[in-house]
């Protein structure tokens, strides 16, 4: 929560760090009220797109990665072979994902401020709590209540 | 406009390029600052900064504690302080507003229509103006090289002398009279001429004790001393100075007195200056001694005439260039100073002492000046 900016509660002699305004170079000329409406959407879109991607780090890509591997193994004969596969897919992978979503949250401030917000901050560390949190969450139902050793749905595991 | 560029158009100006900035602007106001030169005003006798915080407690405390009475009439804590620090019985001191309207009430309660008064000249502007207001006539003495006080002795019997007015040290010359020929000059007067000592700017002597003239009263009592707390207690604003005179003065000097008194504020601030003054009045009479001799020094290395000066500022002339002019050429250095012209002598001119910083900026333009 943004607090008042002039109101420092007596701590600061000027502002309050951290609530100075957004410096432009030029006063931007925002579109009319429909693009503005868009782009709220668009940010929304952008939003969406950025959580798709943190969520493949948590699931998709180490389970694609593995598969490669294995692939890998399975062709060469080389476990380390394999191992060494999945690990260079993995990060090239993650890296990939991370850089693609910091363009995705630059570019997702600017919409919204072409839309009319105030955004001063990006969100991709929240999304990227959330989403590990949501993930590491159904992993651990996945694999103590579906799959893991001695599930009491399925005793003697899912193999 | 573009899609990409009107997307950009958003991207806010990073926080480092902002500060450096704000940096950038913050040091460019400074060197302005720096650069600018604010004109000093030498041209006032008066002491240029603001009064002892204690003093303006005081009279603070003065105006809320009432002001709907009426002040003491005669100055009572004042009038003590005063006469403890003089060793004066206390009806031989009285408190008036400022040292001239004192002077021009003796003047007043000593002359008869068609009475001399002799005076130094050039001299304080207010002899010729107090001689005028009581009626009489001023008479300008010492103009040529004979000594003031042969020039006085010898002009008294030549006149219908009442009254002989001087300033010492002298405004605007600066010059002191010595306490020996003060007192030829006392020794000298006839009966029925009294003596008007004008030292307001006493203070800033350091040739002599400055209550040597004070010392003087229990044998001269046709000789009485004006003191003001005008300038080097800098309490102009205040209107507050006092008169002392010898033994069987007290009539003349209830005459002199303001008919209801000095106001409450004044006396209350000036009380105070006695009492916690004393110690800034010192640092800056200290300093105004010290730059006299410097800036004397140097002003006489650039072919200036400059007297010998006990006062809180120098009376100098150059030989080739006039004291209106000189203080024109100063002022468009930023240095204001008082062009000889009013004050009686037109080839000289004034400068008040301040500090160093005063000096090296009279110097500065001097030099410039002359160039």
């Amino acid at each position: 929560m943004r607090s008042d900016p002039s109101d420092t509660g007596g701590l600061f002699v000027g502002r309050r760090p951290g609530t100075a305004p957004v410096h432009y170079r030029a006063l931007p000329e925002r579109g009319g009220e429909g693009r503005q409406r868009m782009d709220r959407r668009l940010a929304d879109v952008m939003l969406a797109g950025m959580t798709l991607c943190s969520i493949s780090c948590w699931g998709p890509i180490p389970i694609a990665c593995l598969w490669a591997g294995a692939q890998i193994n399975y062709l060469s004969g080389s476990v380390s072979l394999g191992i060494l596969t999945s690990f260079v897919g993995l990060f090239a992978l993650l890296f990939g994902a991370l850089k693609i979503m910091r363009s995705l949250d630059e570019a997702w401030i600017l919409v919204r401020r072409a839309a009319g917000i105030d955004q001063r901050g990006g969100v991709l560390g929240r999304v990227f709590a959330i989403t590990a949190a949501v993930c590491a969450g159904a992993f651990a139902i996945w694999f103590v209540l579906f799959n893991g050793t001695g599930s009491m749905v399925t005793p003697g595991g899912g193999v | 406009m573009g899609l990409l560029d009107y997307y950009k158009q958003f991207e806010g100006v990073p926080e480092e390029e902002v500060n450096r900035e704000l940096r950038e602007q913050a040091a460019e106001r400074r060197r302005k600052a720096l650069a600018r030169v604010t004109t000093i005003d030498l041209s006032q006798t008066t002491w240029p900064e603001l009064p002892h915080a204690n003093i303006v407690n005081a009279l603070t405390f003065t105006a809320r504690a009432g002001l709907q009475r009426y002040p003491h009439l005669r100055g009572s804590r004042l009038r003590s302080e005063l006469t403890e620090r003089h060793n004066v019985p206390e009806g031989r001191l009285i408190v008036g507003n400022g040292a001239a309207q004192l002077l021009s009430a003796a003047a007043r309660a000593l002359m008869e229509p068609g009475q001399e008064l002799l005076t130094s000249w050039p001299s304080y502007p207010l002899f010729p103006i107090m001689a005028r207001r009581a009626h009489g006539r001023a008479v300008p003495v010492g103009e040529n090289d004979t000594p003031l006080v042969d020039a006085l002795l010898a002009a008294t019997p030549q006149h219908n002398t009442r009254v002989v007015a001087l300033a010492s040290p002298n405004d605007p010359t600066g010059e002191l009279l010595s306490t020996a020929e003060l007192k030829r000059l006392l020794e000298g007067l006839p009966d029925g001429v009294g003596v008007l000592l004008d030292e307001a700017l006493v203070d800033f002597a350091d040739a002599q004790p400055v209550d040597a003239s004070i010392e003087l009263l229990e044998r001269h009592p046709h000789l009485l001393v004006f003191r003001s707390f005008s300038k080097a207690w800098g309490l102009a604003g205040l209107r507050v100075g006092y008169a002392i005179g010898g033994p069987g003065s007290e009539e003349l000097l209830a005459e002199l007195e303001p008919d209801l008194g000095v106001s409450e504020l004044s006396q209350s601030g000036a009380l105070e200056a006695l009492r916690s003054g004393a110690k800034p009045r010192e640092r800056h009479v200290q300093s105004v001694c010290e730059e006299r001799v410097r800036l004397t020094a140097a002003l006489r290395e650039r072919g200036f005439e400059v007297t010998d000066s006990q006062a809180n500022f120098l009376w100098a002339a150059h030989p080739r260039v006039d004291g209106a002019e000189l203080a024109t050429r100063l002022e468009r250095s930023g240095v204001l100073v008082a062009a000889g012209a009013g004050l009686g002598e037109p080839r000289h001119v004034r400068i008040a002492l301040r500090d160093a910083a005063a000096t090296n900026r009279v110097l500065a333009a001097v030099d410039k000046a002359l160039a």
